[in-house]
């Protein structure tokens, strides 16, 4: 089970120079130019509280233009039980654990975000990956901890996850430590540090790991009630962490244009302290970094998307900006705007004033494209992924299940998508790719949601260095 | 142990009845006779199973009479997904629910998604 036993080796899509004796690249740069083009998405997709009778699954999708089976799920990695609602995953080991010999991206860590069950996939062969290990909630729940979200392994092998309630799906949430051979640990840090929690990024070179806020469990888990914000049940605050010692150093409050902090990113040079953090119902980008005069992490709104006007909804639409990414090369903001129907892309070479290069409208409440090859597109775009070379935008619509349910209805009877843009880093440009199009209606037990998306060699958000 | 009678009904109008023993939920008795309903959490957190109390001991819920859910079932854990509002109006977490009456019950997925709306539509 250990990574560390086999020399046979995980089989890699890229045939990079070996530098380094551990997984990933030795750095931001080498992972675009050794990454090679994806060929293969591992796309998280989803029954759960559908008419559809069967459990959730991982799709393999085929990304290779050359292929016969372009833009199909080729293979489906079925869970044991109905209910989980896969979410986000990832990887035992990613670029943080470069300098770790015998270590391998080999297994990916999904976990149930209703069910909190934790599932590991071996991904030795990236076209078949099979499920070899399963932890029941019941094992997670002795840590009184559940509704597990984010997954990054941490530079000597373990795994650190994300989650956001406690036994009960109440407050507070913690975080949750595997071992290298995908046993819980236990508890990361000690109780009490936060209320609140989704996700999370780390920038070890600096000690520092930043959370986020979602709700409790059960505050979000049935959807959304603007009564739960008025009440303040949903979260405003971004948390700095000592990433060594597991205690939170600084909280921010980002206030009430900070509402519901989701996804969060640092740069990925290593040496960067400054990251984003997407505010999905404020609909608003902050930009964070460390005042180094001050000795203490800063964060300002640098980018708010106005609310807009529906003619037959009674107030205005936020954006919901509920995904972010940052390009390897640290030049672009990518996001979506899911409740609108838009992608958009910001150069962020200087990170205090991003400057709005590109952004496409499809889908969505008012998506200027409403059908990609005669398929009709009812969701906005949702979780995004992009090429490690910056030249391909990639993205699903699915939100969370009860959520998609309130806003998109139709993405249960329709499923969800997979559509592609294709970006021009020298021109900051983004272009429909019309040719594109992953249908998860078309799925043999009935349509499925897609929600989070993986390369099978490391991608924008799985990988960080040491 | 006692049971009760619990009719399972579906927006299609599909109907299947279901003996459901005092000690069980009626998620637990339905998958023992293979019928999929809805379900997550299984904690009584996330309101994927929920279901909406139709009859209850012989008594129907209308517009002149609202039915004590509290009446037709005992919980395992606390509903913890649902608000006040919900359980008035007859809504149940068929996960962490126990019948203590013969009952009719609306299920399927169109009804957890009764609970919230568009706040903004």
């Amino acid at each position: 089970m250990s990574d560390a036993s086999t020399g046979s080796g995980a089989e890699s899509e890229h045939d990079h120079a070996q530098h380094h004796e551990g997984p990933g690249y030795t750095t931001p740069q080498a992972a675009i130019e050794e990454g090679g083009r994806e060929k293969l998405a591992y796309v998280m997709s989803l029954y759960v509280g559908t008419d559809v009778d069967a459990p959730d699954f991982v799709a393999v999708v085929d990304l290779d233009p050359e292929s016969d089976t372009y833009c199909e799920i080729i293979d489906r990695i079925e869970m044991p039980n109905r209910g989980d609602e896969l979410h986000h995953f990832g990887w035992n080991a990613c670029s943080s654990s470069c300098h770790m010999e015998g270590l391998e991206r080999q297994h990916l860590i999904v976990p149930g975000q209703r069910s909190s069950r934790l599932h590991v996939i071996d991904a030795a062969d990236r076209r078949n990956p099979e499920l070899v290990k399963v932890i029941e909630p019941e094992e997670v729940f002795e840590y009184d901890l559940s509704a597990p979200h984010t997954v990054h392994c941490v530079p000597d092998g373990q795994i650190l996850i994300s989650m956001l309630g406690d036994a009960d799906g109440d407050l507070p949430g913690g975080f949750l430590e595997l071992n290298e051979d995908f046993e819980i640990e236990g508890r990361w840090e000690p109780p009490g540090e936060i209320e609140m929690n989704y996700d999370y990024w780390y920038q070890p070179r600096q000690n520092v790991m930043v959370s986020t806020e979602w709700a409790a469990p059960k505050t979000y888990y049935p959807g959304f009630d603007l009564e739960d914000v008025e009440e303040g049940k949903y979260g405003q605050q971004i948390h700095f962490w000592d990433w060594e010692e597991g205690t939170v150093e600084q909280t921010i409050d980002l206030g009430e244009e900070g509402q519901i902090p989701l996804e969060v990113r640092f740069l990925h040079t290593p040496e960067s302290t400054h990251g984003f953090v997407g505010t999905a119902l404020s609909s608003n980008m902050f930009h964070f970094w460390r005042d180094e005069e001050a000795g203490e992490y800063r964060a300002e709104k640098a980018i708010d998307f106005e609310a807009r006007e529906h003619p037959d909804w009674d107030m205005p639409v936020p954006g919901l900006t509920t995904d972010i990414l940052i390009s390897m090369d640290d030049r672009y903001l990518f996001g979506s705007n899911w409740l609108h129907g838009e992608v958009w892309m910001y150069d962020i070479s200087d990170p205090s004033n991003p400057r709005r290069a590109d952004s496409l409208s499809v889908g969505g409440t008012f998506g200027d494209i409403r059908e990609v090859q005669g398929r009709e597109i009812v969701a906005g775009p949702q979780m995004l992924q992009l090429s490690l070379d910056g030249e391909r935008l990639y993205w699903t619509t699915s939100l969370f299940s009860s959520w998609d349910d309130q806003f998109y209805p139709e993405e249960a009877e329709r499923g969800s998508v997979m559509l592609k843009a294709d970006v021009d880093p020298r021109t900051g440009t983004l272009e429909l790719d019309e040719d594109f199009l992953v249908d998860w209606g078309e799925c043999p037990a009935g349509p499925a949601r897609a929600h989070e998306i993986r390369w099978p060699d490391g991608d924008c958000t799985s990988d960080v260095w040491q | 142990m006692a049971s009760h009678e619990v009719r399972l009904e579906w927006p299609t109008g599909r109907t299947k009845t279901v003996t459901v023993r005092e000690d069980e939920t009626v998620l637990e008795a339905a998958g023992r006779d293979g019928i999929g309903l809805p379900y997550g959490c299984r904690t009584g957190a996330c309101g994927t199973c929920t279901g909406r109390l139709l009859e209850a001991a012989g008594h129907e819920s209308n517009d002149e009479q609202v039915l004590d859910v509290d009446d037709a079932f005992a919980y395992r854990r606390c509903q913890r997904a649902l608000k006040d509002r919900h359980r008035a109006d007859g809504y149940v977490l068929l996960c962490v629910a126990e019948p203590r009456a013969d009952c009719r019950l609306a299920v399927g997925p169109s009804v957890h998604t009764e609970l919230v709306e568009n706040p903004w539509k």
